[in-house]
């Protein structure tokens, strides 16, 4: 590995990442910046409109507020990731049909991904070795409670 | 390779991640199972929405601008009718804001409640069309509190009561969003109906808009 500070970052970063929802995260908040993109109504308007134009800018800032904690906190992912999903699905009917529903889609996949993450898994292993090892694992203790 | 040292049922307590390689041995990881728990309502609700818009039972929103983007009607009828100038702000530094200094003089239209027959929405990406498409079929789209910011408006336009030269701030019928800013020039009606509508907008907002027959695709030529 050439340039040794550089060298040490990428580590650093992937154990950073290995300790939280990161992709889950970071889609649940792309998506959220998406729909804000897509959303850039002059605030005139929206203030006119009242309650539900001001709707439409709120649900797209949880999700993305909802994506930076899930990554910054990811101890409270479970909460996170539920507000996140029903706000993604919210922006449906708020902010142009979620972000023409490129955004809906970014933070449904994003929430679902942090909610299924569980920290301090096994590495991952092959179907087939996994099948050997339980066969192995017959054949070696035959009796386990 | 040996077998006893694969097979142990437990693994040893503690940091076991030794950190043998620049990834940890145990690190956290997405369970498809449980992420399944939460994508499979999920996805049944996101269907479920997008089935009740295009039936039209359920209303959305829309606060689109920065690109100006054409709707185009063969008939809307409305009650409520107010229409005024205004300035429209660009966000600062917008790529669009070209010699205008990002300011885009608008005729403000505000319907109560209006009612599109063959509605058609596009935006101009670049090459790309995004088309939006409602009311084809029988039902028509409905929208309340219709605020449109257009540059260019045309079509058959026939009014009800129209009083025209009000000041902007003095308007009352289109209910509180259908009104200016004080000293600009302004009118307002109790009914509009306008034929083969065509806009070229900077902004819409709608209270609710309810799209029955929707369609959203991209296409080489807009509306």
């Amino acid at each position: 590995m050439p340039g040794r500070p550089r060298g040490n970052l990428r580590p650093a970063f992937r154990r950073w990442r290995a300790g939280r929802p990161f992709w889950g995260g970071l889609l649940l908040a792309l998506g959220g910046a998406e729909i804000l993109l897509t959303l850039k109504a002059s605030l005139d308007v929206i203030l006119h409109v009242g309650m539900q134009g001001l709707a439409g800018y709120l649900l797209p800032a949880v999700m993305l507020l909802c994506g930076l904690l899930v990554l910054f906190n990811p101890t409270q992912r479970l909460f996170y990731s539920v507000i996140g999903v029903l706000v993604s699905l919210g922006t449906w009917l708020t902010s142009n049909l979620g972000g023409f529903f490129v955004g809906l889609l970014l933070g449904v996949v994003g929430s679902c991904l942090a909610f299924g993450w569980l920290p301090d898994q096994e590495p991952r292993v092959s179907r087939r070795r996994r099948r050997k090892a339980a066969r192995a694992a017959k054949t070696a203790i035959p009796a386990q409670p | 390779m040996t077998s006893s040292a694969e097979h142990t049922p437990e693994r040893p307590e503690g940091p076991a991640a030794t950190d043998v390689g620049d990834v940890p041995a145990r690190r956290g990881r997405v369970r498809a199972r449980r992420a399944a728990v939460m994508a499979v309502p999920a996805a049944a609700v996101a269907a479920g929405l997008a089935i009740l818009t295009a039936e039209g039972a359920l209303g959305v929103q829309f606060a689109i601008s920065g690109m100006p983007f054409t709707v185009t009607a063969t008939e809307l009828n409305g009650t409520g009718f107010a229409q005024f100038g205004a300035l429209d702000e660009m966000a600062e530094g917008s790529p669009n804001a070209g010699d205008t200094g990002g300011q885009v003089l608008v005729v403000t239209s505000v319907i109560k409640n209006a009612t599109l027959t063959k509605l058609c929405q596009s935006v101009d990406l670049g090459g790309t069309n995004l088309v939006i498409r409602a009311g084809e079929g029988s039902q028509k789209v409905t929208a309340s509190d219709l605020t449109t910011d257009s540059t260019q408006l045309s079509g058959d336009a026939a009014f009800n009561n129209i009083e025209i030269g009000n000041d902007a701030s003095t308007l009352d019928k289109a209910g509180p969003l259908g009104r200016g800013p004080k000293g600009v020039f302004s009118q307002q009606s109790d009914t509009v109906h306008i034929a083969n509508l065509r806009q070229t907008n900077y902004a819409t907002t709608a209270g609710v808009f309810k799209l029955p027959g929707l369609k959203l695709g991209f296409s080489g030529s807009g509306c």
